[in-house]
């Protein structure tokens, strides 16, 4: 295993998605709750809020995903 | 079943914990059957075509007749154009949405049809998966809110966009080149990549787990206890199948309705 460096390119595509994936978690994670705080005050609005919320999780994800995409690109190369 | 044959090529099942290919491309690439003119045709392409006949059969035969009380199928169709026409046109749009229904609800359909075949049995490929479908409805989208928005608002729209006047002045150059590159750039790339890399990261997971399961369960009498593992992959398989169902019909309506918030920014630029 010494000096495989397809290995240590494919570990290090890993870890870096694994950071990748950090930032849109905790921000989904806000989003969604915060959509559940605002459904709880006012469920008259639930419908206006769940609308937002997806836009506000797509829009979040997007990060992740380009991580995950490019994690297969670097482990690739 | 083609997948799941691909996926367990050489599966070591007395020493690895989960089966996958030797090659993610594997998955996603499968072999020309003919060729017209240049165009190689494999299954993809097929199911392609496949996706856009269903589509557009689901769209005639569920609003054929006009009946005062429709049929299952027709109140069933008729609730999916009234669910874009309501929720994504009139709420996003406003009163102008009835000029890009019909574009709209292709988009809203056929992603529909496409991403589903995902869990389809017997299908089991979620064509939207491969980037050549995600990209050229994203360009589409992107024609239409550029067109748009240079139509309505001549050259203001791009001056406006990076040199905007509602900002502080010595913001504003951030915020116009931030705006530049997200406008003009990010949103066809990302309206692209979120659908593409979630039917991949559906795709995979789907085809890793039900895989694994069948092929560690088949182990069993090979390799004994240990292949009791396939059982677990199989059930959280089966959970994750569930959760697709979710997200095939979730990126179609976020498509959709991104499309819609772009065009919409095209027509109220002011504001």
């Amino acid at each position: 295993m010494e000096g495989n460096i397809e290995a240590l390119t494919g570990a290090l595509a890993l870890i870096g998605y694994g950071l990748g994936a950090v930032g849109p978690g905790i921000g989904i994670g806000i989003v969604a709750g915060n959509a559940i705080t605002a459904m709880a005050r006012q469920p008259e609005m639930a419908g206006t809020i769940r609308t937002t919320m997806f836009l506000g999780i797509a829009l979040t994800e997007a990060l992740a995903l380009i991580g995950f995409v490019l994690f297969f690109i670097a482990s690739a190369g | 079943m083609a997948e799941l044959i691909l996926a367990t090529g050489e599966c070591d099942v007395a020493n690895e914990v989960i089966c996958a290919p030797a090659n993610v491309t594997d998955l996603f690439e499968f072999p020309t059957i003919f060729t017209i003119g240049g165009l190689d045709i494999s299954r993809t392409e097929i199911l392609m075509l496949f996706a856009a006949v269903v589509t557009v059969s689901i769209l005639y035969f569920g609003l054929r007749q006009q009946q005062l009380v429709p049929t299952k199928f027709g109140a069933a169709v008729e609730g999916l154009v009234g669910f874009v026409r309501d929720g994504v046109g009139r709420d996003v749009i406003g009163p102008e949405s009835t000029k890009f229904l019909p574009y709209l609800l292709s988009l809203f359909m056929f992603l529909l049809v496409a991403n589903l075949f995902e869990i389809t049995p017997l299908i089991n490929f979620p064509v939207t998966s491969r980037m050549a479908i995600p990209v050229a409805l994203s360009l589409i989208t992107y024609w239409i809110f550029m067109f748009l928005g240079f139509a309505r608002n001549n050259f203001r729209y791009l001056i406006d966009t990076v040199w905007p006047k509602t900002v502080p002045i010595g913001l504003r150059w951030l915020v116009g080149l931030i705006e530049l590159v997200s406008v003009f750039f990010l949103r066809p790339l990302t309206l692209a990549v979120r659908l593409f890399a979630n039917m991949v990261a559906g795709h995979l997971m789907l085809t890793l787990l039900l895989a694994s399961g069948v092929v560690f369960v088949a182990a069993i009498p090979d390799i004994g206890l240990k292949g009791t593992v396939g059982i677990f992959w199989f059930a959280l398989g089966i959970f994750m199948f569930l959760l697709e169902i979710l997200v095939a019909v979730l990126q179609a309506y976020i498509f959709t309705l991104l499309s819609a918030i772009y065009i919409e920014s095209s027509i109220h630029f002011e504001h």
